[in-house]
């Protein structure tokens, strides 16, 4: 698992990716999908994601729909038009700084 | 896997209040997050609780409540980052702005009372809020938070005071006194009391007590210092005792007949041109409102400011009236017979060099007498010249 530094900072692009992709997603189905997807590498903290998700709420990037499941509700979220350009500003962004990082460190990445 | 029942879903949720999650959604959607995890890695329905425990720590660092913090502040605070650059920005405009504004009247250069006004409008109206802002976020008192808006209050008026004060605009000796009420019975002793009570910031409140009254008495007494009664009654005399000579004069002249008709009457045309610039300077002096005079001289002796607003235009040259009464001293004194005992130096209208300099400019009669003059001396060379005038009817 990276430390905390490392994914902090990713986690409005990781997020904004996934429902970017998926029609709509809940708060613990991202953290799962996100631990799935790298093998437990990432995992999200729920004390960064739920506050992220509010604010992307609150500015209108994210809608949501809250669903009865059981004895409880389920809040699912769904990327709004303006979001998917920001999703794929932030993408072409961290593509670019990890090409950056690649050269910054002279690092040889295994091609193909 | 197990389905949670509804008396667990409630405790949860009961329990995610108790912990500080107020915002409601915030709060369905941790417990559906929760109930996901639990589902999911919870065989023994009986082990619910003591599995609930080990679950939540890993929501947070140190407090559940965390989680509420962080969304308020990213809610509440969508422009955080825009906020916290105007701020230092703005700390960084008033420093500059004061400091060049304070250079530039000790040089009494063009530009130092806008600069001053930029810098402490700056400062009470952007600065000070937004620190407010920031500091209320950072504390959960409520004792706290009246102390720092009491403090913010305080700050915004002595500023506001302190600049009434160096623009010499009314109402500035009002506002320091109440900002100090403000400051002694108010602020200090709920800054005082409630820092005092801490061991870890008790320290620290009693040196920052100290210093802020070090501070605000320096202040004061920089902007409050007068001089004693004798010294402003001595000051008022001066100039009653020259008045009066110069009204003396007049009186006895107008019976003598020795002085041929023309000096005469330029004299007394003379005479009354310098007097309706008294009056002229003596209600400017008031800020254009009618005073007795006997009052306005009570505060002459103290006005540090010059009086070149009065005498000359914003570029240095001289006004229409007082350029004027230059000539009218020129057409008198070239009246006066020239048998050597006519030699008053008040009279030369001459460009001169300025006394004691060392470079070569030659500076106006005008300048000479009025320019960065304060009021009481203006009031004063007028008198002057009126005597002298008179000396010759």
């Amino acid at each position: 698992m990276y430390s905390s530094e490392l994914i902090k900072g990713t986690l409005k692009t990781i997020v904004l990716k996934l429902l970017s992709e998926n029609e709509r997603m809940y708060g613990y189905e991202l953290t799962h999908k996100v631990k799935d997807m790298t093998g437990g590498k990432i995992q999200l903290t729920e004390g960064a994601l739920y506050p992220t998700l509010h604010a992307l709420e609150d500015q209108g990037i994210l809608t949501t729909e809250v669903v009865n499941v059981g004895n409880r509700l389920r809040k699912y979220y769904s990327i709004t038009p303006s979001g998917r350009k920001i999703a794929s500003d932030k993408v072409n962004e961290y593509t670019d700084f990890i090409a950056t990082m690649i050269t910054l460190l002279d690092l040889k990445p295994k091609l193909g | 896997m197990i389905v949670l029942n509804e008396e667990q879903v409630q405790y949860i949720l009961r329990d995610l209040e108790t912990q500080g999650i107020a915002l409601e959604e915030l709060r369905f959607s941790l417990l559906d997050h929760i109930c996901c995890v639990l589902e999911e890695e919870l065989d023994d329905p009986d082990a619910f609780r003591s599995h609930y425990e080990r679950v939540l720590p890993r929501f947070f660092k140190r407090h559940l409540s965390e989680i509420q913090e962080e969304t308020d502040l990213l809610i509440r605070f969508k422009h955080y980052y825009a906020m916290k650059r105007t701020m230092i920005i703005s700390a960084g405009i008033t420093a500059f702005t004061f400091i060049a504004g304070a250079f530039f009247k000790i040089m009494h250069w063009p530009g130092a009372s806008a600069l001053i006004l930029l810098s402490i409008i700056t400062l009470c109206f952007v600065f000070l809020p937004i620190l407010f802002l920031f500091k209320t976020k950072e504390t959960q008192s409520t004792r706290d938070r009246i102390t720092i808006a009491v403090a913010t209050v305080f700050g915004i008026a002595i500023s506001l005071a302190t600049l009434f004060k160096l623009m010499h605009w009314p109402g500035a000796n009002m506002m320091w006194i109440s900002s100090l009420g403000l400051l002694f019975f108010i602020f200090l002793p709920l800054f005082f009391f409630s820092g005092i009570r801490k061991p870890e910031t008790k320290l620290n409140t009693i040196i920052s007590s100290v210093l802020i009254l070090v501070a605000i008495g320096l202040l004061f007494a920089l902007t409050q210092i007068r001089n004693s009664k004798w010294t402003d009654y001595s000051e008022r005399n001066v100039d009653l005792q020259l008045m009066e000579l110069s009204h003396a004069a007049q009186g006895k002249t107008l019976d003598t007949t020795a002085v041929p008709e023309h000096i005469r009457s330029a004299g007394i045309a003379l005479i009354e041109r310098i007097e309706d610039l008294k009056k002229g300077l003596i209600l400017h002096m008031n800020n254009d409102e009618p005073a007795e005079l006997s009052d306005l001289l009570r505060d002459l002796g103290k006005e540090i400011n010059h009086s070149n607003a009065f005498f000359f235009h914003e570029g240095g040259k001289a006004k229409p009236e007082v350029q004027q009464l230059a000539k009218d001293v020129k057409a008198f004194h070239d009246m006066l017979p020239k048998d050597g005992s006519n030699q008053v130096m008040l009279f030369n209208t001459d460009k001169r060099l300025r006394y004691g300099e060392k470079h070569e400019e030659l500076i106006t009669w005008e300048e000479e007498q009025f320019s960065h003059v304060t009021f009481a001396n203006a009031l004063r060379k007028l008198n002057q010249l009126e005597l002298a005038v008179s000396l010759y009817l």
